[in-house]
């Protein structure tokens, strides 16, 4: 076993229910799997995906981590960007200052969190009301129109590179390898695993566990920012509500990926195959003209279903171990 | 978390601990500050017959699916899917206004789907051992969809007036009738928790759930009744909501359950569960919703309301839990 | 006749033999002692006891009659209480309802009937010379000792006519523990039966009738208590009669002349401890003796940064530190083995590998901070080898090892790596005497090569076999050091506890 305690039966789970779902849809319609249409595929798929790597993180961190304000932070890091863009400045500099901004507030959730001691859950909902009370008030309510922005801006969203989404191959697979690295393969990452799995036996062996989970909280509100932007350059329109359900999504997403709501367990690699699949049913479902809420609704069945099945199946494994040992 | 040093030493600490000052105490005066900012600021319309009505109105929907939700997390566990359930009564009782059906006729309806509904979270979490977070998440979103899929893409707007009538146009001792029937479910949810067995039940199984199961409690048995509870009283509030505006529609109930989550944290239920009372949920959720009135009534952009409930959250519970590393 | 009985119980986990056939008859007052390493299958024999889990085999009898416990309230109807050791309590429940979770006075509608539960309780109370004042308390506010007496007075509510004790004197102070004698003495003159489960040997001549000793599930031992002393005790429960444990160490070395590697001067913090002064030098193990609240671990956690001072000063290898949390304490060369192995130690699913190098990550580090997995392998397999932990190989989850072996890698953890002090906070609790006398050996190795060494134990032998000298504390300060001739387990005992008449 890795020390993350990462698990080889989820993600070969989920490769084999992301080939299920595309063959399914193939069956009904085989021009489903077209390059345009995998291409819509990514495209659907990389903003959710991008912020739920911070919740893997945040997660990993364990003592109850949670991050509920992620879809306000995108929202309102698109509201941001799109009012430093209506003050004329260059597309670059607004958004740097908008990274900047999403630096902020995922540190204002890690200083409630690991300076205050508020419970993550109570924390990332009073900052949700919060982000998403600030985007409102910065737009009044009405979306910010981004369309006549420069097409450099809006190819962030919109272009691409080698017949690839421009987002797919210059962010979402950086910063997936970024975060890979980082969980697996750095000091931290070996850290975070260790507190997630015992906070006071990490603090005791000197990794600072509180310092860990702040950092976690701060990288979560930047990809979430990331993600923000993406979509307003993607849809050429800056909203506050842009990302509502994001919080409940890449949890689920997460979840789903094989990382442990308790925290020390899991990976990003798990997480980016759950987007996977749940981008090939949401495209799948949209393809043939399912209302969108359809694709939360199978989002949240794929979750109790996986759950369901898989709890009998370690339940049963774990037994034969012990009878082995 | 905070008890992270505190645990080290609590062999020695846990004797001569000075009592938490009460959240209700808190309460009670960041209550009585925002009532007075808000009158002086509104000129008195604060206390105008039209305002409080509203007030106690939108307090009792809230606190009415609250007193089920604290009982949940009072057994260690949480609903997130609360929403959603009322989203889903609303549109099963709506859908049976809308065939024509009398309001007597249909109260039932509302009541038994959510707690049908509050019985496939419990089901999923006590024999699916599906963590409640996570069990409630995906309901949350299936819920959702089949809001949809009973609506279609209809709106509903055939809700019999006299619903209106009965629950929020009369009166009963000067209140609106639904803050006289939250009121009477408060009491009695207070006395149940207080006074009677299975109350006490619910505390012992959520300071220990190992100890109450030696002790004869059934864990699994007190959840189920939680959760039912809670998806019977959302379903109940779905009822008032149609009485206080008279429509479902797809999003009806989304976001709500934020608003009862924080009423019940901010009126001091730990969400560790085993510590909370029905006092504070009141409490909380005046204050929740004294907020939201005073930003209608001082005329500010209404997006503030999220913001200033974000704060007094953030400050509330900050103060507590930084009361309580100091005070351990 | 027994009032309880046990005939040929076995239990089995999995593929694992918890108890094998255990034979035990409990007479009415007398107080039987129970004795046995860690999984000699004590805590299972309790929990059968107790119906908290039903024996695959044999049978419970209670006052003659054949009884099955399904559930722990068959077991309270047959006035079977236990006392356990990590007290099972309710925290924010008040005294009285922690009394009668589960078991409230009713009226028929199930609305409790608080007046009647505190006439029940009154008796007892007093019988334990309790207050009435404490029953409205929120339990988690009472001190350990106090939460006992009330798991206690619970037991006596039920009407338990045998009360099992799972090590009580281990969380107790001195008086604490008197006080729980006298009355275990009263409940016993009463005609109760008292199962005594202990690690103390000094305990059973003071409280013991009789006593069993088990072993690997099985009863290897019984005996009259006062038939018994404590070399044909020992040999019983480690089935060696010749093994010569707790007695000094043959290679004691003197004090030294030269200045103190680590040294602790006028530490205070609120009321755990006052005016504290260690003086630690290199290349001895310096022993601190004192029971639980003493103030022995908190001044070791103040060193350690996790717990700092109020006042006083800390100085290694002459200069002032005041490390702010353990990890600045690391990096100034200070390790700290805590006490409680499980919650404070191991990162139990985790792989033995990442346990064992954990406060040593930076060392293993390349450039852009990745980290040199070889390196991190390498050195697992090193301490594996050096401390002989028995463990397939360095992948394997720690928790799925004994807790011998999870001890040595916690241990290894710092013994493996150069640091300029270490203490060792009840470096071998709970765990078989044979892992004990080797994790002893490797204390004086380190000593011997130049370290100084700091043994915290409320286990006097312990102390004994590994100290060149010893601290001992009470109450928040230190009492006396005792060195050569003076280091003998009466004095240091008496300095401990209090009592000066018996060190004369």
């Amino acid at each position: 076993m890795h020390a993350s305690g990462f698990d080889r039966t989820r993600p070969l789970l989920l490769l084999v229910m992301a080939a299920a779902a595309l063959g399914g849809f193939a069956l009904g319609h085989p021009g489903i799997v077209s390059t345009q249409n995998l291409d819509s595929m990514a495209v659907f798929g990389i903003e959710i995906g991008m912020i739920a790597l911070g919740q893997t993180l945040v997660i990993c961190g364990g003592d109850t981590g949670i991050d509920l304000s992620v879809g306000a932070i995108a929202g309102l890091a698109q509201v941001i960007l799109g009012r430093l863009l209506h003050l004329d400045l260059a597309w670059p500099v607004a958004i740097g200052m908008t990274l900047l901004a999403g630096l902020v507030l995922g540190g204002i959730n890690a200083v409630a969190i690991s300076w205050f001691r508020i419970p993550p859950i109570i924390a990332t909902l009073a900052t949700l009301f919060g982000y998403q009370g600030l985007a409102l008030v910065l737009t009044g309510g009405i979306n910010i129109d981004l369309t006549h922005e420069s097409p450099l801006f809006l190819a962030i969203g919109q272009g691409h590179v080698l017949g690839l989404p421009l987002q797919l191959v210059a962010l979402y697979l950086p910063l997936l390898a970024a975060f890979a690295f980082l969980q697996h393969g750095t000091r931290f990452g070996r850290a975070l695993y260790l507190a997630g799995t015992n906070d006071r036996a990490a603090d005791l062996a000197g990794l600072r566990a509180s310092r860990i989970r702040a950092a976690t909280y701060v990288l979560c509100g930047l990809v979430s920012t990331i993600a923000g932007i993406v979509g307003a350059a993607r849809l050429g329109t800056a909203r506050p509500d842009a990302a509502g359900e994001a919080n409940l999504i890449s949890i689920a997403i997460v979840v789903l990926g094989g990382t442990g709501i308790f925290g020390g367990t899991g990976s990003v690699i798990g997480t980016a195959l759950a987007t996977v699949v749940i981008g090939i049913v949401d495209y799948g479902l949209s393809y043939n003209d399912f209302n969108p809420i359809y694709q939360a609704g199978v989002i949240g069945v794929i979750l109790i279903g996986v759950i369901l099945v898989e709890n009998p199946f370690v339940a049963w494994r774990d037994s034969r171990r012990t009878n082995g040992a | 978390m905070s008890e992270r040093v505190a645990t080290v030493i609590k062999p020695v600490l846990a004797s001569r601990r000075r009592l938490p000052a009460g959240r209700e105490v808190l309460l009670l005066a960041t209550l009585a500050v925002l009532v007075g900012l808000i009158s002086l600021g509104s000129h008195g319309a604060f206390w105008s017959r039209v305002n409080l009505d509203n007030l106690f109105v939108g307090s009792a929907i809230t606190v009415i699916p609250a007193i089920g939700m604290t009982v949940v997390i009072l057994t260690g566990g949480i609903d997130v899917s609360t929403g959603s359930v009322l989203g889903l009564t609303a549109a099963i009782g709506g859908t049976c206004f809308a065939a024509g059906w009398s309001l007597a006729a249909t109260v039932p309806i509302f009541l038994a789907s959510g707690a049908v509904l509050g019985l496939i979270n419990a089901l999923l979490i006590i024999n699916g051992r599906i963590p409640p977070v996570i069990a409630t998440l995906g309901t949350l979103s299936i819920y959702r969809m089949l809001v949809f899929i009973v609506l279609g893409s209809n709106w509903i707007t055939a809700i019999p007036p006299a619903l209106t009538t009965i629950f929020v146009v009369d009166h009963l001792l000067f209140l609106p009738v639904v803050a006289v029937i939250a009121l009477v479910f408060l009491i009695g949810a207070a006395l149940f928790l207080r006074h009677f067995r299975w109350g006490r039940h619910v505390y012992a199984l959520g300071n220990n759930e190992e100890a109450a199961r030696l002790a004869g409690i059934r864990p699994e048995r007190i959840k189920l009744a939680a959760y039912v509870m809670l998806g019977l009283l959302t379903g109940f509030a779905a009822l008032l909501t149609l009485g206080q505006s008279p429509m479902v529609q797809t999003s009806t109930g989304s976001g709500f359950v934020l608003q009862v989550i924080a009423a019940v944290v901010l009126g001091g239920t730990a969400l560790s569960g085993g510590r909370g009372t029905m006092l504070g949920t009141l409490l909380g959720t005046l204050v929740v919703q004294v907020v939201d009135d005073g930003i209608v009534l001082l005329r500010i952009q209404p997006f503030w309301g999220g913001v200033a409930l974000g704060a007094v959250i953030l400050a509330a519970i900050g103060l507590s839990a930084h009361h309580e590393i100091r005070g351990a | 006749m027994s009032r309880v009985e046990l005939a040929g119980i076995a239990k089995r986990f999995g593929g694992v033999v918890a108890l094998a056939g255990v034979d035990l008859a409990i007479a009415p007052g007398e107080t039987h002692a129970l004795l046995g390493e860690n999984g000699a299958g004590k805590s299972t024999l309790i929990r059968v006891l107790t119906g908290a889990i039903v024996p695959d085999d044999g049978e419970i009898r209670v006052d003659g009659g054949v009884r099955r416990f399904a559930h722990p309230k068959d077991a309270r109807a047959a006035g079977i209480a236990a006392v356990y050791q990590e007290p099972m309590i309710y925290p924010h429940l008040s005294v009285l309802e922690n009394i009668f979770a589960g078991n409230e006075i009713t009226l028929r509608g199930g609305m409790i009937r608080k007046a009647a539960m505190a006439e029940r309780v009154r008796p007892w109370f007093a019988r334990l010379d309790l207050s009435d004042d404490l029953l409205d308390r929120p339990m988690g506010r009472l001190s350990l000792g106090y939460q006992q007496l009330v798991l206690i007075a619970k037991a006596l509510t039920q009407e338990a006519r045998v009360i099992i004790f799972d090590e009580p004197t281990s969380i107790l102070s001195q008086s604490e523990t008197d006080r729980l004698f006298a009355i275990i003495r009263r409940l016993r003159e009463d005609g109760r039966a008292i199962v005594y489960i202990t690690h103390r040997l000094d305990e059973i001549g003071k409280i013991a009738d009789r006593v069993t000793v088990l072993t690997d599930g099985r009863v290897t031992g019984a005996a009259r208590a006062d038939e018994l002393d404590e070399t044909k005790l020992l040999a019983l429960m480690a089935g060696k009669a010749s093994r010569n444990y707790g007695k000094p160490r043959p290679d004691r070395k003197p004090a030294t002349e030269t200045p103190p590697a680590f040294e602790i001067k006028g530490l205070c913090r609120g009321n755990l401890y006052r005016d504290v002064d260690w003086s630690v030098p290199a290349g001895r193990v310096t022993g601190v003796y004192g029971l639980v609240g003493s103030g022995r671990s908190e001044v070791a956690l103040a060193a350690f940064g996790a717990l700092p001072p109020d006042r006083g000063e800390i100085r290694l290898n002459g200069a002032r530190i005041a490390p702010r949390d353990p990890a600045e304490a690391i990096a100034r060369g200070i390790g700290y083995l805590p006490e409680d192995r499980k919650s404070q130690g191991i990162f139990a699913t985790k792989p033995l590998e990442a346990n064992l190098t954990a406060s040593a990550l930076f060392r293993f580090v390349h450039a852009a901070s990745r980290l040199d997995f070889g390196g991190l392998r390498g050195e697992a397999a090193r301490l594996i080898g050096r401390y002989r932990i028995k463990a397939r190989d360095e992948t394997i989850a720690i928790g799925t090892l004994s807790g011998g072996n999870q001890q040595k890698a916690l241990f290894a953890r710092w013994a493996g790596q150069s640091m300029k002090l270490l203490i060792l906070d009840e470096p071998t609790r709970g765990i078989d005497i044979g892992t004990k006398d080797e994790i002893h050996d490797f204390i004086r190795e380190l000593a011997a090569s130049g370290l100084p060494v700091v043994v915290i134990s409320s286990d006097l032998p312990e102390v004994l076999a590994v100290s060149d000298r010893v601290i001992v504390m009470r109450r928040g300060r230190v009492v006396t050091v005792a060195e050569g001739d003076a280091m003998h387990a009466e004095a240091i005992l008496a300095a401990a506890v209090g009592t000066h008449a018996r060190a004369a």
